[in-house]
């Protein structure tokens, strides 16, 4: 009988014993797959699994089927797999065939796994110490190109097999490496780092002028360049080896200035001067403007300014005579004071001139 | 090429799942396409559509719950069908 479920319980391993025993069945062989507390130095926290909970089943089902076909001798078999959030240490998978004999309960068991990885749609997320945002994982066994982040990081063995060992190396420009899995993909790690670093220094001198003596790109590299590129190369789907870069970020320069744009605008104005003097020009006419609206005068000529003071003052003269009082409202001496420094001494001469003509008036008009 | 299956549309269910849902924000979506299909420019209206450019290279597509294993493949999509986005899977 075939037992396939998906659990976001713990999986009890001596009830998927059970259900494997029979009195024909010599042989049980269990395979228990937990969660690891660590991935390349970085601590898991926690892990999560997800699944396409309707199709795992069928694929999953698929996995029996097969294992029975190649095996015709297996009675039971129970695949479990947990969904959810998985601590660490605990069982995520357990698969279980009984059968007469131990050949067939083994062998079947470790197809059984293989193929799971391979074709069971179903996730896990790795969430790490520091880094809560987690990572999806691919399995090794997963039959299209996994994540190019998680690819850079462990070498895919299955890219390039080994056919044939060498014992004794006769040729000495070949080396045979002897290391073990890690410390293989830290070799390779730490390849893909160099040739990293090579190619953005590269970046930066293609961007600067065109230099050749190592000891001076070092030099200038170090400290002068402006060109901080890093630019993130992807090998194109159908592409024969051709990197093409699909994103590069500039991490430094003045572009990340505050007020950059604003700064920028400023620079790139011609002439302050020139603007200083407008605004100034602006201003200045826009008081004038507010005393001629007051007074009803329409200026017959904009730009000529020693005119529209003229025609002011003019006004105020005939105001004098007419009513004198007027003058207290609108306190011309301070305004006309601030028109113009050329103006001022016949503004103040008129000014004066004005409060003691008023005040005459005044003490004759109590008189 | 098919005119009269080009032209007519369907309406699919996509479903996502790990990364692509993150990305896509969201588990299950409806989608209109052309009922007759290469699942490759399936995949790829489902890329553009759904923010996976980033793992555009890692994904493949199961339809009603069976994989589609070569993008060249000819999908006929009826009404309702289930269409879902696979990245690398991890089990196990």
């Amino acid at each position: 009988m075939d037992h396939i479920k998906l659990t976001r319980n713990k999986i009890d391993i001596n009830l998927i014993q059970q259900l494997t025993i029979d009195k024909s069945c010599g042989a049980c062989s269990i395979f228990v797959g937990a969660t690891r507390d660590s991935f390349e130095g970085k601590k898991v926290i926690s892990l999560e699994y997800e699944a396409y909970e309707n199709m795992a089943l069928k694929e999953m089902g698929k996995i029996c089927s097969e294992l029975r076909v190649q095996w015709p001798d297996v009675k039971h078999i129970a695949i479990y797999h947990r969904l959810g959030n998985v601590p660490v240490t605990e069982e995520s998978i357990v698969i279980a065939v009984s059968a007469p004999h131990r050949k067939a309960a083994l062998e079947s068991v470790s197809f059984a796994i293989d193929k799971l990885k391979s074709s069971v749609p179903i996730w896990k997320k790795e969430i790490y110490e520091n880094d809560l945002i987690g990572e999806w994982k691919a399995n090794m066994e997963c039959p299209w190109p996994p994540f190019s982040e998680t690819s850079s990081r462990t070498f895919e063995f299955s890219s390039c097999k080994i056919e044939h060992q060498i014992d004794n190396i006769s040729d000495n420009k070949l080396v045979q490496i002897k290391v073990n899995d890690s410390e293989l993909n830290r070799r390779v790690k730490c390849f893909l780092k160099r040739k990293r670093d090579e190619i953005n220094l590269y970046n930066i001198i293609d961007f600067r002028q065109q230099t050749t003596d190592p000891a001076l790109l070092e030099s200038i590299v170090g400290k002068d360049s402006c060109a901080r590129t890093q630019s993130f190369l992807v090998k194109q789907q159908q592409s024969k080896g051709h990197l093409k870069v699909c994103r590069a970020t500039y991490n430094s320069g003045p572009q990340v200035r505050p007020n950059y744009s604003f700064q920028l605008n400023k620079l790139m104005t011609r002439q302050n001067d020139q603007y200083e003097a407008a605004k100034c020009k602006v201003l200045r006419n826009a008081r004038l403007q507010n005393i001629e609206d007051y007074m009803h005068i329409t200026p017959d000529d904009d730009d000529n300014i020693y005119n529209r003071i003229k025609n002011i003052e003019n006004r105020i003269l005939m105001l004098e005579s007419t009513s004198p009082e007027y003058k207290y409202n609108i306190k011309f001496e301070t305004d006309l004071k601030n028109i113009g420094k050329r103006n001022s001494k016949k503004e103040i001469y008129l000014s004066d001139r004005l409060n003691e003509f008023i005040l005459d008036i005044k003490r004759q008009y109590e008189q | 090429m098919n005119m009269e299956g080009s032209s007519l549309l369907v309406n699919i269910n996509v479903l996502f799942f790990a990364k692509s849902r993150e990305l896509a924000k969201t588990s299950r979506a409806e989608f209109t396409v052309e009922s007759v299909i290469k699942a490759g420019n399936l995949l790829n209206q489902l890329i553009d559509s759904f923010n996976l450019n980033t793992i555009s290279n890692n994904l493949i597509i199961a339809h009603n719950e069976n994989y589609i294993e070569n993008l060249d493949t000819e999908i006929h999509l009826h009404k309702g069908d289930e269409i879902a986005v696979i990245p690398p899977i991890s089990g196990g």
